[in-house]
């Protein structure tokens, strides 16, 4: 029996009803039309379809729609204007954090997460957040300064 | 020659500026850019397929009626469906639906296309297929033996590169071979006998592939997450027996491929489903079918090696025997075989050699291209073996490949006689970084070493195309076949032609992987793209700036020696405000277009003619030369290894995007020490895969990553891209797992004689009493 | 690798409600519907085949007072059962009094699943590879379960009957789990270590929780030893135990309590690792949990996660 559910995406509500069974990543995809969210592996190994639920990191692959109903719901469309990029968006460009760019909406989701709950991270820390987020192209190494690059800056200005 | 760092993680060293953002960048962080999956197209139907039930049987009958009675099915297809034709890369050997047998886990008998996902599968799983089971054949050792069942009994009938020397489970057998290594390790001071076995592992793009089929009358439009367009398209073009002028293939943004996405394969079952059913139809592989299904994976190798040596550390010898597990089908992999023994000679001064190398059938996966075929494995077994080879002339490894890694003028394996090559010079550098002297001073602690291994890749030279126009604004479009894998080599194409042209790489645009638009190129593969459609972009730009230089020389009333390109104007040299700018010339409405495909080097001379079934590739054309090495830390209780540092040093000529570069060597890295350490495709006694998921098919994360330090030894090569460029993509995973198992060597004593390395082969090793083999 | 058949429920038959407290919750439970916390195992296991998911689900991840982590009045601490790893690893009490539980969060998936996986779906998932576990049957575990006739509590020893199975009936809804006091005379420190390939997103191959109790003296006065990933449940081995107590807790005594581990092992042979390897691992990994909590016992900082900490020792 499909459920109506209401989700905020990015900040706009959508009312919606759904299978119970339905993943948050396929109705974001599907119903909701935002397709940034990647689909890698569907069971949680991947962290493509990483979103902020009410600001927690979410593998969305894994995670029924119908229990976000009412949530808050942040994708990589979510993270800036798609003008201005945010500040995490524009070092994972210059510090060579971003190659085929599959990872990379999850990756950003996991890093905002990151330095949202401890915003000056050691680098053991910024690996370790963003372990569950396989990367193949790129090593690691640029994502890792970049997001070491935007705590610095955010430190900086205080 | 120059040389540029790139500062590790940590230090303090500040960064050159990035001149350069790629163009796909800004699509690719705000999540509005579009790969294939993230294509619907009205009324799209979606796809599944029935896979084989058996990795070996022959197929007694099929039965479709079941499937097509379940609603919401609107088609399943067979052989039946489609023209009886095989395909394949050197040896024609497949077909798109299996017909006589099915000869492995993934070999697809039958296509359903369906309302949704769900329906598509179940009916997939109606189809009723009568088999006559045969037994499974995963060792490709055993399967050259004389009684062995022969896999492809059609095999003498099969079209074939006439090049390639076959003999039934056989599908290619190789030597090399210069002077007489039996003799010459007869008379050697001492000689050291290897064997080497690795396990098959895995391409793993985080993107699963994708396709979306559609026919407009009789043309179809594939957009397929492939890395060889061109190839798909006469793919398509063949098994469907249409023209190629009625295949289009559109490459949205691609999620990486690392090989596993080269080769023609799903677009023409997607195709046809969308012919039969006349609708749009999507296939999106799960991770699982991304494991198993594609004719794709790093060969398993079995590898033994003799060195014969002087004392002093010559090479007189080397003899091996390779034998590579193709799988089931040819693909794009015939010439694996040539590619491993070249691997066994490494970039070393030998006097004589003798290689001979087996590139077998068997019922597992079909092996082919992923990131440099067949050289890590090949480069970790000679790279282990050398190190032992000096342990047994007691001399340190590196001293060894001090004295025996090539340089200018010297000879390779045929013969071939080497221009400008920094070997060496990658070599000391690596050392450098690492702080080998340190090491060697015993300033580690016991658990840890420093590992080293040398490696190369060729070049290769194949026609590519370009064109390049100009906007009536003064920006400009690259109009090319070439395909960007995510390396970036495609985004850095703007910076050679607006070198030439005197504008800003930021005034460009590309337009590519549209078989339609652009000219033919091999694709995104073997590291070419720069190499090959650099020179064709080079080339292009060259015919505009000539066109512009003609008109401004009007324009201005001057000579056309004494005008140039800059700042997105015609100038007259030394007096800047004499000038026309791109946009006046280019904005009258004359179209002005170039068009490029550059000369195709070709590699250095070299003497075959000891050599059995060469496809030409005992010289290397513009030879890319790396060393690494690996600091480690063996958990000796456990076998748990963890690498600490990490330096590359790569001779990949005249880097002409930095960034770009670094990144592959970034990746490269880590790839090569998953599949050192926790990379492998675990199979049941019937070649059946066992961990077609990221848990338990162990990528590396970013806690396991180490620092990597990177040198790029810069050499303006000779018979090479522009600039004097090489590739960059392959080189970086081919000397990894050899460091890495050299260290790991040195700390627990003996090597690893098993790739991946894991955790429970390196506790055996350590703890097996000396001399007794694991 | 043929299709299998099909792993769903047909759509129409699927019910999803939430629970905004425990009585829905176990009325829901009654009527045949499965508690769904974080999902990161349930909807995780039918992702991967494991089984797919019930037909009828109950939300319970907003039941108000289940994510609380308070003292007891016996001086213990109670979890409620929608603590999430990521509140485990970082709380005070937990770290001071109970390091073994945060080794064992701290190494839960990755931030993802820490931030939604909870301690009760950890718990009652009931796999013998699960993290928590051991250290929670050394902090000895009690679960608090609400049925329909009401609440009971059954030690954790009691719980795990094999694989998936437990005896809390299908209608009965895990609210919390209690542990012990920290014992009150003499100084105690606990410690969880598995064997991983990789520092995170693995799961358990070998693992070993430890709570050790030191006399004023320092010698050992109370022990407790668990291991996990190495037979059907995750459980005490009170071999182990017994070769610690009256020792000095050196790498010795910590050897011999390795050796009874593996002694106790009954481990099986997968992709993950051989059951020989599985059985040599046990002894090296007890012998690093031990050795973990004395030096915690002793007052040493030895930081979570302790996997990562004892790498190579
Ligand atoms: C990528 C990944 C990595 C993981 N790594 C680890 C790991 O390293 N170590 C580890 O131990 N686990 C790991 N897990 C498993 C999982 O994350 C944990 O077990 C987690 O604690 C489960 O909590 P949950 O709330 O998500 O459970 P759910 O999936 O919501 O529930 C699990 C089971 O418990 C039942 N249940 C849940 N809550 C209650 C309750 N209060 N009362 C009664 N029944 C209940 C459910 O019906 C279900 O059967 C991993 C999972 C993933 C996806
Ligand atoms: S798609 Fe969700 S974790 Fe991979
Ligand atoms: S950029 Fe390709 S997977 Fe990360």
């Amino acid at each position: 029996m499909a459920v109506d559910i209401t989700l905020s995406v990015n900040g706009v509500p959508y009312p919606l009803t759904v299978d119970p069974h339905a993943s948050l990543l396929h109705t974001v995809r599907g119903d909701v039309g935002l397709t940034g969210s990647k689909e890698g592996c569907d069971d949680s190994e991947c962290g493509a379809c990483m979103m902020l639920v009410d600001g927690r990191p979410v593998n969305s692959c894994s995670y029924l729609a119908v229990q976000a109903d009412g949530s808050d719901v942040t994708t990589v469309e979510g993270l800036s204007d798609g003008e201005t990029l945010a500040p995490l968006q524009e070092a994972f460009l210059t510090r060579g954090g971003v190659q085929c760019g599959f990872c990379t909406p999850g990756m950003l989701v996991s890093a905002t997460a990151l330095l949202d709950r401890s915003p000056n991270p050691s680098e053991d820390e910024i690996r370790t957040a963003v372990s569950g987020n396989l990367c193949r192209c790129t090593g690691y190494d640029g994502i890792v300064k970049a997001i070491a690059a935007v705590a610095a800056e955010r430190a900086a200005q205080g | 020659m120059s040389v540029i760092d790139t500062p590790a993680q940590g230090s303090s060293t500040p960064e050159r500026p990035r001149a350069f953002l790629r163009p796909d960048g800004k699509e690719k962080v705000t999540g509005l850019g579009r790969y294939t999956a993230d294509l619907t197209f009205t009324g799209q139907l979606h796809a599944a397929f029935r896979y084989a039930d058996h990795p070996h049987a022959r197929i007694v009958s099929i039965d479709t009626s079941r499937a097509k009675a379940l609603p919401g099915v609107f088609a399943v297809v067979t052989h039946e469906d489609v023209p009886d034709v095989r395909y394949g890369g050197m040896t024609q050997d497949r077909r798109l639906f299996a017909k006589e047998k099915v000869l492995w886990e993934g070999d697809v008998v039958a296509g359903v296309a369906a309302r949704t996902v769900e329906i598509a599968r179940e009916a997939a799983a109606l189809v009723e297929v009568e088999y006559e089971v045969l037994s499974a054949q995963p060792d490709y050792v055993a399967n050259m033996a004389p009684d062995a069942p022969v896999l492809h009994e059609g095999w003498a009938e099969y079209g074939a590169d006439e090049n390639l020397v076959r003999d039934g489970n056989v599908m290619s057998r190789y030597v090399i071979a210069k002077g007489d290594a039996d003799a010459a390790m007869a008379g050697a001071d001492v000689v050291v006998k290897s064997h080497y076995v690795s396990d098959a592992s895995q391409g793993v793009p985080i993107e699963p592939r994708a396709l979306v089929a559609q026919w407009t009358g009789d043309s179809v439009t594939v957009w397929s997450s492939t890395q060889v367009p061109f190839a798909a398209r006469s793919g398509v073009a063949h098994t469907l027996q249409i023209p190629e002028s009625k295949v289009r293939i559109v490459v949205p943004l691609l999620g990486g491929g690392f090989g596993s996405k080269c080769d023609f394969h799903f677009e023409a079952h997607v195709a046809i489903l969308a012919k039969v059913t006349r609708r749009p139809v999507r296939l999106v592989f799960t991770r699982k079918e991304e494991f198993v299904a594609p004719d794709h994976r790093r060969e398993g190798m079995d590898i033994e090696l003799e060195t014969g040596v002087t004392r002093d550390g010559r090479i007189v010898a080397r003899r091996g025997r390779m034998v590579l597990d193709k799988g089931a089908y040819t693909g794009e992999g015939g010439f694996f075989a040539q590619m491993a023994a070249m691997h066994a000679c490494g970039p070393y001064k030998l006097d004589t050699v003798r290689v001979e190398a087996f590139l077998n059938y068997s019922t597992n996966q079909p092996a082919a291209s992923i990131r440099a075929p067949t050289a890590p494995q090949a480069c970790w077994a000679l790279e282990q073996h050398l190190d032992e080879v000096a342990a047994a002339i007691g001399m340190d490894p590196v001293e060894l490949r001090r004295r025996t890694l090539v340089a200018e003028g010297d000879e390779g394996p045929a013969g071939q006689v080497f221009e400008k090559i920094g070997a060496k010079e990658t070599l000391e550098a690596a050392l450098e970084l690492i702080g080998y002297d340190a090491y060697l001073r015993g300033e580690l602690p016991d658990d840890e070493a420093v590992g080293v291994a040398c490696g190369w890749w060729p070049c290769f030279g194949v026609p590519s195309g370009a064109y390049v126009k100009l906007n009536g604004d003064g920006t400009a479009t690259i109009v090319t076949g070439a395909q960007e894998n995510g390396s970036g080599s495609v985004m850095g194409l703007p910076i050679l032609a607006a070198e030439i042209l005197g504008m800003s790489p930021s005034d460009f645009s590309i337009n590519y992987q549209d078989t339609d638009a652009g000219p033919w190129d091999m694709g995104s593969s073997g590291s070419q793209t720069t190499f090959n459609n650099g020179r064709a972009v080079v080339e292009a730009a060259q015919e505009v700036r000539a066109k512009l230089l003609a008109m401004g020389a009007e324009k201005l009333e001057a000579d056309v020696a004494d005008l140039e390109l800059a700042d997105g104007a015609v100038r007259v040299k030394g007096a800047p405000e004499t000038s026309v700018t791109i946009a006046d010339l280019a904005g009258t409405g004359e179209p002005i277009l170039g068009k490029g495909s550059g000369e195709v080097p070709e590699a250095a001379a070299s003497d075959a003619s000891a050599c059995v079934g060469s496809l030409g590739m005992e010289s290397f054309l513009a030879p890319q030369l790396i060393t690494h090495a690996a600091r480690v830390k063996v958990d000796r209780d456990t076998g748990v290894v963890r690498v600490l540092d990490f330096a590359a040093a790569h001779d990949s000529g005249v880097i002409v995007n930095k960034v770009g570069a670094d990144g592959q060597v970034y990746g490269g890295v880590m790839m090569g020490i998953g599949q050192a350490l926790t990379e492998a495709t675990w199979t049941d006694e019937e070649g059946r895969q066992k961990n077609p998921g990221l848990l338990d098919y162990k990528l590396q994360t970013a806690s396991d990553g180490p620092r990597i330090q990177i040198r790029w030894i810069e050499i303006e090569t000779p018979n090479a891209g522009p600039k004097g460029s090489k590739g960059v993509g392959e080189p970086p995973s081919v000397p990894t797992s050899g460091a890495v198992g050299n260290a790991i060597a040195k700390v627990i004593g003996r090597h690893v004689d098993k790739l991946p390395m894991t955790a429970e082969r390196v506790w055996l090793a350590a703890n097996s009493p000396a001399g007794e083999d694991q | 690798m043929s299709t299998a058949t099909s792993m769903t429920t047909s759509a129409s038959s699927r019910t999803y409600v939430e629970a905004r407290d425990v009585a829905t919750a176990v009325a829901a439970m009654s009527a045949g519907a499965r508690p769904i916390a974080g999902g990161t195992d349930l909807v995780v296991g039918a992702r991967h085949g494991k089984a797919p998911l019930p037909a009828a689900l109950v939300g319970i991840h907003r039941i108000p007072g289940l994510a609380d982590v308070a003292p007891t009045d016996g001086g213990g601490l109670r979890l409620g059962a929608l603590v999430t790893h990521a509140t485990l690893m970082a709380d005070p009490t937990v770290l001071a009094s109970y390091p073994g539980l945060a080794d064992a969060s701290a190494i839960v998936g990755s931030h993802a699943t820490r931030a939604n996986g909870t301690l009760g779906g950890n718990v009652m998932n009931s796999s013998p590879a699960m993290d928590t576990g051991a250290p929670l049957l050394c902090h000895g575990g009690v679960a608090v379960l609400v049925g329909p006739a009401g609440e009971r509590r059954v030690a954790l020893a009691d719980l795990w009957t094999g694989p998936g199975r437990s005896t809390a009936a299908p209608d009965e809804l895990l609210v919390a789990v209690e542990l012990d006091a920290p014992p009150a005379d003499g100084a105690s420190g606990s410690s969880y270590v598995r064997l991983q390939y990789r520092r995170q997103m693995e799961i358990a191959i070998v693992g070993a929780g430890a709570v050790v109790t030191l006399g004023a003296d320092g010698t050992v006065t109370g022990a407790k030893v668990a291991i996990t990933a190495l037979a059907p449940v995750i459980h005490r081995v009170a071999e182990a135990e017994a070769a610690l107590v009256g020792t000095d807790g050196g790498f010795e005594a910590a050897k011999a309590a390795g050796a009874a581990a593996a002694a106790a092992a009954r481990p099986i042979s997968d992709v993950r690792g051989s059951a020989d390897y599985r059985r040599a691992m046990a002894a090296v990994i007890t012998r690093r949990a031990v050795l973990t909590a004395v030096r915690r016992a002793r007052g040493e900082s030895v930081p979570v996660p302790a996997s990562d900490t004892t790498f190579g020792s």
